[in-house]
């Protein structure tokens, strides 16, 4: 195996990574770039802990080739609140109670981060089934609901 | 858990990714929405030499109508296919199909050739490589036992492609293309109904479009699919259903495709000698629902029993069935 | 004026700013300078002898950096009782169930870790295996320890009363046998460990833990170095749920990794070895006879329970004992005999779960159902016949020091609307609830209690330093609520210095939903030993007695005069310029019998106070496909006093989703000859978000006498009452009684079908 050249595109920062081609994104993300808000919670693509932005479009980070998603925008939990500001999504969680043990929230926050920009103002059944593929032990999704309608409310 | 070392080729056109896929063949595997292959790879359940990524090939994308048909090219995203106003309105038992499959992050990576070509599953093959590492190869790693069914002689891996079902119930065709031909065959056809090799498809083809013919009368489609959960899994059973009636206003063709109760889709033939009326009775529907579950072959390999999962394709079939009728009662 | 400033009031907890960012770490997330992979091989096998492991193919691989086996360390064995001792971290002479520990690396990555698993080679001799307690008890059967004849591991005998003479007196009597499978925790974090030496010998390390000093002892004594020398680290936990208490090998694998490399090491779990590698829940099957009067009220009971215990005895007796303590509590048992079983088998290891004991608890609640349909009083009437009012001890002699049941029950059945709805119902539309009660804390012995210190900086902010983990329950919050409350002081001036073994005092730890009552108090204690002494020289400036001032706004002031007053840090600057520091510190020893044992002498106060809880769910169920629509459940618990609502709220929510809609629906282990079919979560079903009901929740304040404020605890009685109130309100939908849970849709289906054909 071969070293490859790939150019990533993360949170509006370009990195030039040197890599062997079967590494994961999530890997690159994780260990090589030292952004660990993204989580690992299963590996498979099932649980959603590791779910990123690409394109605006919530993906599975651990079972995305790096090589796929060269030239694309790729949003993580870092990039949203540009820097000392929350996004008034993370604001509303955090507001509604809808973090506990926060696994899996960088996860569930993009998720619903995406949902709102494509949809500003879901129904609690559009924004269920918008994070049904995220998986939370903690919450039982209920304060997580509630922030999500606050911002959908917000946006109307 | 790690990716085993592959060569990732990246062809930038139709016609080189089939001649790499021509040269490689069984050495390689095909990247499209990476939603399955990736996972089989980190469970030492595929370790190809060869990866080809076909994200490049912007011609193996897209949805366009010609006069009698919608072509859906393969890599097209589920969550496109979604989207699209054209198959809601032509085709929604697909559009229904595309709305239950998985979780919308995999609808948004998923395509709809990587849908259509899912291996078939089962409890003990898809395991990592530490938990078959203690246990005799099963048939479909290539071993001669079947841990599912003791003294089973056969593998009876499931078949769980949500999109199949409809696709099928449609009359849809898929063109298989290599290097100095293609064929279009009925996606049926593409079904072996064996679990150790499920489709009878080339090392070098490559499936690169679907075509759903269109229909010019009064019809009505349903998707069921059964899960325990309201999301993220896989069919238990799945249930799709093609109504049509002709001019006279009688059921002309029914079409009704039974997925996740065996190695590949089970198509009820005939289906319409048995619903005579366009509002069959119910022990019309219920004949129709008993002869699906005599194609079933299921047996204790998912999270949910066997026995369970029979009982529900009668179930399934029915309230499919009732929801087709009751689309195309509404008019076309 | 408001009671309190800050408690009683939803405020927003301190710790998720960096967990919305994605700032906030975890285990895994630990990076040392020079660290290593470390990668544990496992036994494919669930029981063989080890005759022989051959390292030194791994040993000389490139890149890989250590190896360890048993021979690396002293054999000794190891168990959270004196009485326990069955578990070596690395094992010697044989291996107990698949995916037992055999041997470990520390390479230079991953692929280098994994490729030396590879080059390890390890000659097993197989022997024969047991899956289930009935095959584990039958004579002959393979021992799976030595020491333990007849695979028992733990045998809890409870004997109250005359149980003989109440069920001569009984006007009816009726036993039956419940069952349920294995649940598993499915925390969000999966497992990891990343440890180092320092240049002293030192030890650092950081792992998921439900109380770090109970992660620290075993770790010292295990690699034979001072305690003081072993510093757990406090990092984020991505949820506990009862199975992060005990130390794991993962903990001693990494440590003697790390001293042998002379490097950082870190171990990440994958999905499959939190499921198979951590703890699971114990399977159980419990058989209850029960007698009352013909008015319901019970009379005598007896059961008998087994329980799948796995391979090693880990928390065992607890294990055996709460599900039983859980029910004492809730209900009046005059007369009880308990014989509960831990069997050992061939499977991972069983732990302490959230909603211990589904099969039992259930099984109480759903026999009572059962009892009241042959007498004619419908659910709730049965409940309040027989739950536990304040001041009655239990049959174990806990003394009941606040109850607020009879309150829970009554606000869920009024919220509910279940005087509408019981009976009346629609068919296979039901009705159901369920009743538990639990401890805050049990005898612990030397770390039964916990401490804190208090420390001022010349500003007038603090440093509370305590050892309470915080698992995401917001534990941290807690501490650092009660202190601003007590001290007058914001959020922000308060520093939390918590739940790490080289700073803080000792803590029992959360697994024991003990650290609101025990730690909280030890935090309020110190702010208000601190709080005096603040007062002592604000009296000489004010010149007035101490009891005529208070604190608010980093202020202290006189209570009727409130502009007569003086900043804090003006006092502490006093202090400090007449040569005293301000501090404070507080210990809290929960008042409970100290000779309570578990299994030697179940009796005495087990803890000072205990949590009542009641749910009520209503659902739906399809009768063609058994499935279960939760439409709504209603949860009351008696939390002594709700420091932070919406906290509470939110274990509510949980214990909603963990203990009703997985446990009672979908959650459950799948087994192929000791091996886990389902060990993520697409096979293993956790609820979904779309699977979710609407949830009310009643927040009941009994204010105890000895709770911080009045608190208690709020993590685990739902999760319990949920389990139950969905068992009964399924069965109540389906006009018939299934003993056998979880109640997944083929089960419902087989009890409709065969109601029909009666």
């Amino acid at each position: 195996m071969y070293k490859k050249t790939v150019l990533l595109k993360i949170n509006n920062e370009e990195h030039i990574i040197s890599t062997y081609p079967n590494r994961t994104l999530l890997e690159i993300l994780r260990d090589d770039l030292c952004l660990t808000g993204t989580k690992e919670s299963c590996g498979e693509g099932i649980c959603g802990a590791c779910t990123v932005l690409l394109d605006g479009l919530p993906v599975r980070s651990c079972i995305l080739l790096v090589t796929e998603v060269e030239g694309k925008e790729i949003t993580t939990i870092e990039g949203l609140s540009g820097g000392e500001k929350l996004d008034p999504l993370q604001e509303a969680f955090i507001e509604y109670h809808a973090i506990q043990c926060g696994f899996c929230s960088p996860g569930m926050i993009l998720t619903a981060y995406s949902l709102l920009k494509s949809n500003p103002n879901p129904d609690e059944e559009e924004i269920r089934h918008a994070i049904s593929g995220n998986i939370c032990r903690c919450t039982g999704y209920a304060k997580i609901v509630e922030a999500v309608k606050a911002m959908s409310e917000k946006g109307s | 858990m790690r990716l085993p070392p592959f060569k990732v080729l990246e062809p930038g056109t139709k016609k080189s990714a089939l001649l790499t896929l021509d040269k490689h063949n069984k050495n390689l595997k095909i990247v499209a929405g990476g939603t399955e292959v990736v996972v089989m790879m980190k469970l030492g359940l595929s370790a190809p030499l060869y990866l080809m990524s076909l994200k490049k090939i912007k011609v193996l994308r897209g949805i366009r109508k010609t006069k009698n048909e919608v072509i859906i090219k393969s890599s097209t995203s589920i969550n496109e296919i979604l989207q699209s106003p054209l198959i809601n309105k032509n085709f929604k038992s697909i559009t229904q199909a595309a709305k239950l499959l998985a979780a919308p992050p995999i609808q948004n990576r998923a395509t709809i050739g990587g849908n259509i070509l899912q291996d078939t599953r089962c409890l003990y093959y898809n395991q990592s490589e530490f938990f078959r590492s203690g246990l005799k190869p099963c048939f479909k790693v290539g071993g001669d036992i079947c841990h599912a069914v003791k003294g089973g002689k056969r593998c009876f891996s499931v078949y769980q492609g949500d999109m199949v079902p409809s696709l099928i119930s449609f009359g849809s065709k898929i063109k298989l293309e290599k290097k100095d031909s293609s064929r279009t065959v009925l996606l049926s056809d593409l079904f072996t109904g064996k679990g150790e090799n499920p489709f009878s498809i080339q090392p070098n083809e490559l499936l690169t479009e679907i075509v759903i013919p269109l229909h010019n009368c009064n019809y009505g489609s349903s998707y069921e699919k059964l899960r325990i959960r309201k999301g993220l899994e896989y069919p238990l059973v799945s249930a799709a259903v093609f109504l049509s009636e002709n001019t006279d206003g009688n059921l002309d063709n029914v079409r009704i495709v039974i997925g996740a109760a065996a190695s590949g889709p089970k198509i009820i033939e005939n289906a319409s000698i048995y619903l005579k009326r366009k509002n069959s009775s119910d022990e019309d529907v219920d004949e129709i629902a008993n002869i699906s579950d005599n194609l079933s072959e299921m047996v204790n390999n998912l999270s949910v029993s066997a026995a369970y999962r029979r009982k529900m394709v009668q179930v399934v079939t029915k309230r499919s069935l009732q929801n087709a009728f009751q689309d195309l009662n509404k008019g076309g | 004026m408001e009671k309190y400033s800050l408690i009683g009031k939803s405020i927003k907890r301190v710790d998720v700013t960096s967990k919305a960012t994605g700032e906030a770490i975890f285990s895994a997330d630990i990076k040392l300078s020079r660290m290593l992979v470390g990668k544990v091989l496992r036994s494919p096998h669930p029981h063989a002898r080890i005759i022989h492991i051959d390292t030194s193919k791994a040993e000389k691989l490139p890149g890989v950096k250590a190896v360890v086996t048993a021979l690396d360390t002293s054999g000794d064995k190891w168990g959270v009782f004196r009485y326990t001792q069955d578990q070596q971290f690395l094992p010697t002479d044989k291996v107990r169930y698949v995916g037992e520990e055999i041997a470990a690396v520390a390479a230079i990555d991953e692929d280098t870790a994994i490729e030396a698993l590879k080059l390890i080679k390890v000659e097993y001799k197989e022997l024969p295996a047991v899956f289930d307690i009935e095959s584990a008890l039958k004579p002959g059967a393979p021992l799976i320890h030595e020491s333990y004849p007849d695979n028992i591991n733990i045998h809890i005998n409870i004997n109250i009363g005359d149980i003989e003479k109440g069920f001569k007196e009984s006007y009816y009597l009726r036993e039956d046998t419940f069952k349920a499978p294995e649940d598993s925790y499915f925390q969000g974090e999966p497992y990891a460990v990343a440890a180092h030496f320092d240049q002293s010998g030192n030890l650092e390390i950081w792992m998921p833990n439900a109380g770090p000093h109970l992660k620290a002892k075993p770790l010292s004594n295990v690699l034979k170095i001072p305690l003081n020398k072993v510093r757990v680290r406090k990092v984020r936990i991505g949820g506990a749920f009862g199975g992060r208490s005990e130390i794991s090998p993962a903990d001693v694998i990494c440590a003697l990794l790390a001293k042998k490399s002379q490097r950082p090491v870190k171990i990440i779990y994958t999905r499959e070895e939190n499921s198979i590698a951590t703890r699971q829940a114990h399977s159980m099957v419990a058989t209850i006879k029960t007698g009352v009067d013909k008015e319901g009220r019970v009379l005598s009971r007896d059961i008998t329970c087994y329980m799948d215990g796995g391979a090693y005895s880990s928390t065992g007796p607890i294990a055996v004992s709460v599900p039983f303590l859980c029910m004492e509590q809730a209900y009046r048992m005059d007369n009880v005999r308990y014989n509960g079983y831990r069997i050992f088998t061939n499977k991972p290891i069983r732990g302490m779960f959230r909603t211990h004991g589904r099969a039992f608890a259930c099984g109480i609640d759903l026999q009572l159902d059962m009892i009241g349909q042959e007498l004619g009083f419908d659910p709730v009437e049965m409940r309040l016949k027989n739950v536990r009012k304040t001041g009655e001890y239990t049959s174990t002699k806990s003394y009941i020091a606040s109850c607020g049941m009879t309150e829970a029950i009554l606000k869920t059945t009024e919220k509910a609307k279940w005087k509408e709805k019981w009976g009346k119902l629609p068919p296979y539309h039901g009705i159901g609830i369920g009743c538990n009660s639990v401890q805050t804390g049990f005898p612990m012995g030397i770390r039964g209690g916990s401490q804190a210190f208090i420390k001022f900086n010349e500003e007038g902010g603090i440093s509370v330093i305590t050892g309470i983990v915080d698992n995401g329950q917001g534990n941290d919050s807690m501490i650092v609520q009660i202190a601003a409350e007590e001290l007058g002081l914001d959020l922000d001036n308060i520093q939390l210095i918590s739940a790490d073994t080289e700073v803080t005092p000792s803590d029992p730890g959360s697994y024991s939903m003990c650290e609101t009552f025990i730690g909280g108090n030890a935090v309020r204690l110190a702010a208000q030993d601190a709080k005096k002494k603040l007062l002592k020289i604000a009296s000489e400036v004010l010149k007035v007695s101490e009891d005529q001032l208070d604190l608010r706004d980093k202020n202290i002031f006189v209570i009727n005069n409130p502009e007569q007053s003086i900043s804090m840090s003006k006092v502490v600057r006093m202090a400090l310029g007449r040569g005293e520091s301000i501090s404070g510190e507080g210990t809290y020893w929960p008042k409970v019998d100290g000779r309570r044992e578990w299994v030697e002498n179940p009796s005495g106060q087990l803890s000072e106070t205990f949590s009542f809880g009641s749910v009520i769910a209503e659902v739906k169920v399809d009768p063609e496909t058994g499935k279960v629509d939760v439409l709504e459940v209603t949860a009351a618990q008696d939390v002594g006093y709700a420091l932070n609502p919406k906290i509470i709220e939110g274990q509510f929510e949980g214990g909603v989703a963990m203990g009703g809609q997985g446990g009672m629906l979908s959650e459950y282990v799948l087994w192929y000859n000791g091996r886990v079919l389902n060990s993520n979560q697409l096979d293993y079903m956790v609820p979904l978000a779309t699977d979710m009901p609407k949830i009310n929740n009643i927040i009941v304040e009994t204010v105890d006498p000895n709770g911080p404020y009045g608190a208690k605890e709020a993590g685990m009685s739902v999760a319990m009452s949920t389990a139950q109130a969905y068992c009964g309100a399924i069965c109540n939908a389906i006009g018939a009684n299934i003993k056998d849970f979880p109640l997944t849709p083929d089960k419902i289906l087989k009890a409709i079908e065969e109601k029909g054909k009666k």
